[in-house]
């Protein structure tokens, strides 16, 4: 019995680190300060590493350019496309993000040698959006079992790996997702500042995409914890995520040729005609005259309709008070009578 | 002016033309005796109602209505407003936003199932009346111009310069213009919220429907379904609005809360109207009601006896009827 504890215990309680790294790294206040003054820590919770999807990497396998200890000043960022010491099952080739990477490499999120400096710049790398979730809390959602086996195939391509998820399910109920909201958040991070989007050469349709998306249905609902409504990848990432293109790209989903398709994704019975409708409808209503005129006029009628019932009711009781009549709660009847039954004097 | 502060007793009718004509003081009834025209503030009224003025179906439609509309605001307007805080927490109250937004659904059809039984009630009974040669359209929310004069009269009796209201048949002038919004409200509603519930079919039909008819400048760079759909996605948030608007801030307020109605007014519920406020309001359905309902009749006719109003001789000319009154008065 206690040979069986032990490797259990082993397994769920360590994190790999074969080189040792936690010896210094595990101190809560190893850290510099450099010459701007900003603090860096470089502090690795075991216990917060150990239930990351990392946890079986060893620090190395990402970490690459670290080749002896104590190591010296790091200068570089770690290149997901490595390939780490991780065999996929199904395969003896060592396991890297690379595909992924092609894909979003290729997308409109991807650097390209025509890119302007300030351009490059403004363009995420994976740990923009993929920190490894050590100190930022995330929200997860369960995804459904089709979509996470999909999903699974993004990064091992090879067959039976299906299969064999399907085999061992129980599995598919620590499949994770980032709720809707945290996904239009983290797109908002950049795609809000429309001036900035205008300046890298957005369209003015693109660049106010943020605030036209919470004025759709889809934004609403999602803002109001909807787990049904589209979120930004939803609809501009196929189910590898990372394939986000301009749409006059043909590989985009929001290409004009792939957006039928992509909207039945939910409006599974939708015609070729549904994607005449805006789905960014925008916001003011500043593009169509006759709508902005409309919305004016019925916001018009609407305060010219209350405010002259109401005066009109106000003027009423006036009116009828000066007559004598009353509120009174009980006995039902409001006017003043000194004797219910005097009779009238004679003229 | 005099005349009305004095509230203690009815005006004698200071001429012959003024107590007998169209806008007189007296209206003579015949079998119950000559009602004056402020009668309204010496009778007996039961705050549950007196008098019929709403079928069971029109009860039984307004509860629906009521009750739908309710639950409709309470689902739809945290999704115009989702931006601000009290959004969340209402919706939450229907167990979050995908089951809030099947209620909207389905007290909409419920809601369009009551404005059909509505028209079918209104055009069924005009049919009965029609042939029992019952039917009067004085009685009926169509509108005429007496209305306008209605209203014009109701303000100067405001101002102080009509002695008494305009003497109204069973709905008044604010009660048709308010019936009329309505009609024009919920087509609005139920049009553009099925157009949002059936995108679909709004993008297939539309160019067809409307692209012969709108010159393209109006729809600017947008497809005609875009157009039409941003127009739809207006109208049934701001008409929403619009309605829910009116009804909290006059609706409500006018019927239950101004004197005389206070502090809750129980002809939507029992379908009666108390007889002070038919008289008062809706004195020309009043009449209806002495010459349909004997007990009514009976009722006048005692009230007027104890106030030295009763019956006389009917009076064979207008210079008898003169003398007559000269003597009572």
């Amino acid at each position: 019995m206690a040979l069986l504890m032990v490797p259990l215990w082993a397994l769920t309680a360590q994190a790999a680190d074969k080189m040792n790294c936690l010896m210094c790294h595990k101190h809560r206040y190893i850290g510099r300060i450099d010459a701007n003054g900003k603090l860096h820590n470089y502090n690795v919770d075991e216990t917060m590493y150990r239930h990351t999807v990392h946890r079986n990497i060893d620090c190395h396998d990402c970490h690459t350019y670290i080749t002896k200890i104590p190591h010296d000043p790091v200068t570089q960022t770690v290149n997901c496309a490595n390939s780490c010491h991780i065999k996929p099952p199904f395969s003896q080739e060592t396991f890297s993000h690379q595909h992924i990477m092609t894909i979003f490499n290729g997308s409109a999120h991807g650097r390209t040698p025509e890119d302007s400096d300030r351009m490059r710049a403004a363009k995420p790398d994976c740990i923009f959006c993929h920190q490894n979730p050590l100190y930022s809390k995330i929200s997860e959602e369960n995804l459904p079992e089709a979509e996470a086996l999909r999903r699974c195939q993004n990064c091992h391509p090879q067959g039976g790996v299906i299969q064999a998820f399907q085999h061992i399910a129980h599995r598919l109920r620590k499949k994770t997702t980032r709720a809707p909201q945290q996904i239009v958040a983290l797109c908002a991070k950049c795609h809000q500042d429309s001036e900035r989007m205008l300046q890298l050469g957005a369209s003015p349709r693109a660049a106010e995409a943020v605030e036209s998306y919470n004025h759709s249905i889809h934004g609403k609902l999602v803002r109001l914890g909807s787990k049904k409504a589209a979120d930004c990848i939803s609809c501009h990432a196929s189910s590898a995520l990372h394939d986000i293109y301009k749409k006059d790209n043909p590989k985009a989903s929001i290409n004009k040729a792939n957006i039928a398709q992509t909207c039945r994704q939910c409006h599974a019975k939708t015609g070729d005609w549904f994607i005449d409708i805006a789905v960014h409808p925008s916001p003011i209503h500043k593009d169509n005259p006759i709508i902005y005129l409309m919305s004016l006029f019925l916001q018009l009628a609407t305060y010219g309709t209350v405010i002259s019932m109401v005066g009109l009711m106000l003027f009423e009781t006036f009116g009828r008070r000066r007559e004598g009549i009353r509120l009174i709660l009980f006995n039902g009847s409001s006017w003043h009578r000194p004797n219910k039954h005097a009779r009238p004097k004679r003229g | 002016m005099e005349q009305s502060l004095d509230t203690g007793t009815p005006k004698p009718a200071p001429t012959l033309d003024r107590s007998m004509g169209e806008d007189g003081y007296y209206t003579f009834v015949d079998g119950v005796g000559h009602i004056p025209r402020d009668i309204y503030k010496h009778v007996q009224s039961d705050p549950r109602g007196d008098l019929p003025r709403y079928s069971i179906h029109i009860v039984i439609q307004h509860l629906l209505i009521f009750i739908t509309f309710i639950l409709l605001a309470a689902t739809g307007l945290p999704i115009f407003f989702s931006d601000l805080f009290w959004a969340k927490h209402l919706i939450d109250l229907f167990g979050g936003i995908d089951i809030a937004r099947w209620v909207h659904r389905i007290c909409a059809f419920i809601m369009m199932f009551t404005s059909i039984y509505h028209v079918v009630t209104v055009v069924g009974g005009t049919i009965v009346k029609l042939l029992r040669h019952e039917f009067d359209y004085k009685r009926t929310q169509i509108p005429r111009l007496k209305d306008l004069q209605d209203f014009f009269h109701d303000i100067k009796y405001f101002l102080g310069i009509e002695p008494f209201r305009p003497k109204m048949e069973k709905f008044m002038y604010k009660q048709k213009l308010h019936y009329m919004a309505v009609f024009y409200g919920s087509f609005v509603l139920m049009t553009a919220g099925s157009a949002l519930l059936f995108p679909d079919i709004v993008a297939k039909s539309i160019p067809g429907l409307i692209g012969k008819v709108l010159p393209h400048w109006v729809v600017g760079n947008d497809s005609y379904s875009a157009f039409f759909q941003d127009l739809v996605r207006l109208m049934h948030a701001d008409e929403a609005v619009l309605a829910l608007i009116v009804l909290a801030f006059w609706h409500w307020m006018n019927v239950h809360f101004v004197p005389g109605r206070f502090p809750l007014q129980w002809a939507f519920l029992t379908g009666r109207i108390t007889r002070e406020h038919q008289i008062e309001e809706h004195f020309l359905e009043y009449l209806n009601n002495l010459r349909e309902i004997p007990e009514e009749r009976e009722y006048m006719r005692d009230l007027l006896k104890e106030l030295s109003l009763a019956p006389r001789e009917q009076p064979a000319s207008d210079t008898i009827l003169a003398s007559e009154l000269s003597r009572i008065h």
